[in-house]
């Protein structure tokens, strides 16, 4: 039997159609449908300057809103062979971290409504509050925040944010522990949790997982490994586990959050004094950059013409997760309220995740090439 | 009088169903936040039930993409009476960015579907939401069923 969800579904936040193969309850076989929320962004930002791609490229996803403005604005920066000054790259490190924080945390709570926990669901998105009154506090809006300009960032901070978003993250830390405790040590929610969607260390590869969902069957990968300003002044090893099932992905999500407080931490200890911006001439070129964004790696590809695009790739790290889902985790889940939340424990963003592809079949050789 | 006593229940006890029609999340993620115990929305007697067949309001979110032209008609048929669209977000008003040449959105909504309200920025705040629902919806609702029942009795 074939069971359709989607594209309008108490258990999805975002519009997609499910196909799920099944015999009795148990799935043998899951496709996905995508295509509902394609809007051309990057045939948009064709002959555009930064100035104005800068904000499509936010709204390309609202979770992670603000890697993706980083990671244009790298792009640009690291093609003209400039570095932002070093205080511009500490405030970075803090919004980004923040931002990992909330995306985390909103990731883990949909997966408890999925699993129809309704108090972790509530207690975790209290907790995602104080992250984003954060945020709203160090760039002065919640979700799209239009605060990276390429060449630095567009606002100072000052010893008051920071004292701020100290006492914020103090407040996130004393109740972590008690969230994660919940999860980990109660019976019921764990054995909806534990050997469910499993996908091994190859699966993973094949399916070319990434982020905490790779990091979570044992593929130890984390681009802010790679990145000029962690390497620099940062002290960050990445956390990985080896089951791959539900329960990985959720504890490695969480794992991550007092991580990313000690990195805003190590940030403000560390902060340095000077400019947050300096003019930066863009260079006629190609360069490709990636980014870890809070659901893994994002890449862009750009290429540019004097001052405008003239042609613009991203990568996001949804459209792998939730491919490797569909492939690797749902076949031999066995009921179907396990395969909802275990498509909930993968992170999905279908907003990032949108693409055109046109395959050339009458060349030879087959041309991919995507777009959103 | 039996249709009178459901408007005094619906107008404390109003079901919504978000509906994203091709946006950037931005606007889902403060539906979501909305049901934090910070904002709570269920304190003033509003549920989240993402079935339009048993919904009140539809929450509309994004600029309407092409493959919810046809859906988008389907579910605002498939709501009950009485309705009330409220629009979320610059985008089911204007198509906010994605409006330029290039992009494959067909915005506004109320091409496809009345829209009653509509709450601007991108994306407005969890309380702006809120106040908005709380103000639009109790009295759109009641006026909606009178005006029906009025057509009703003139057949």
């Amino acid at each position: 039997m074939i069971v359709p969800i989607g594209p309008v579904h108490p258990g999805l936040k975002e519009p997609l159609r499910l196909k799920l193969e099944t015999q009795g309850e148990k799935v043998l076989k899951a496709e996905i449908d995508y295509g509902y929320v394609h809007r051309g962004i990057e045939k948009i930002m064709e002959g555009k300057t930064w100035q104005k791609c800068i904000y499509l490229c936010e709204r390309i996803c609202g979770i992670c809103s603000y890697e993706h403005t980083q990671s244009f604005a790298e792009v640009l920066e690291l093609m003209a062979g400039e570095v932002v000054p070093p205080r511009a790259q500490f405030l970075r490190v803090i919004v980004n971290e923040l931002d990992r924080i909330q995306s985390h945390y909103l990731a883990n709570s949909t997966y408890f409504k999925t699993l129809d926990h309704e108090m972790l669901f509530m207690k975790v998105l209290e907790l995602r509050e104080y992250a984003m009154d954060s945020l709203e506090l160090i760039s002065g809006n919640r979700v799209n925040m239009g605060w990276n300009v390429v060449g630095g960032v567009r606002m100072d901070a000052d010893e008051g944010h920071f004292k701020k978003i100290l006492d914020n993250l103090k407040v996130i830390e004393d109740n972590h522990q008690r969230i994660v405790d919940m999860f980990s040590e109660g019976p019921v929610i764990g054995l909806r949790s534990k050997g469910v969607g499993l996908m091994s260390r190859d699966e993973a590869l094949k399916g070319r997982a990434v982020g905490p969902i790779g990091r979570a069957s044992g593929l130890k990968h984390d681009c802010r490994e790679f990145h000029h300003t962690y390497k620099d002044y940062f002290d960050f090893e990445p956390i990985w586990r080896k089951e791959g099932d539900n329960y990985a992905r959720t504890m490695n999500r969480f794992d991550e959050i007092p991580q990313s407080i000690d990195l805003i931490r190590q940030a403000i200890e560390n902060m340095p004094k000077g400019d947050i911006r300096k003019p930066i001439e863009i260079k006629t070129g190609y360069y490709d950059w990636r980014n870890e964004a809070p659901r893994g790696e994002v890449r862009y590809m750009c290429e540019t013409n004097g001052n405008l695009i003239k042609n613009i790739s991203i990568r996001t790290p949804s459209i792998n997760n939730i491919d490797s889902c569909a492939k690797y985790m749902l076949p031999g889940v066995a009921t179907i309220a396990d395969a909802m939340s275990t498509y909930a424990s993968c992170d999905p963003c279908i907003a990032c995740a949108e693409r055109v592809q046109i395959t050339d079949k009458a060349a030879k050789t087959v041309e991919v090439k995507e777009m959103y | 009088m039996l249709s009178r006593l459901k408007d005094i229940v619906r107008k404390t006890s109003i079901n919504v169903c978000i509906i994203n029609c091709g946006g950037c999340n931005g606007c889902d993620v403060e539906l979501v936040a909305c049901l934090s115990p910070r904002y709570d929305l269920e304190q003033y007697g509003i549920y989240l039930q993402n079935n339009p067949r048993d919904a009140d309001i539809l929450l509309l979110t994004g600029a309407v993409t092409e493959q919810w032209e046809d859906k988008l008609r389907r579910i605002y048929a498939k709501t009950p009476e009485p309705k009330v669209v409220l629009a979320v977000g610059n985008c089911p008003q204007s198509g906010d960015v994605f409006a330029q040449e290039g992009g494959r959105v067909n915005a506004p909504a109320s091409n496809f579907i009345p829209v009653d309200a509509a709450v601007s920025g991108c994306p407005p705040r969890p309380s702006e939401i809120i106040s908005a629902v709380l103000k639009v919806a109790p009295g759109a609702m009641l006026a909606k069923s009178q005006a029906n029942r009025e057509i009703e009795d003139y057949e």
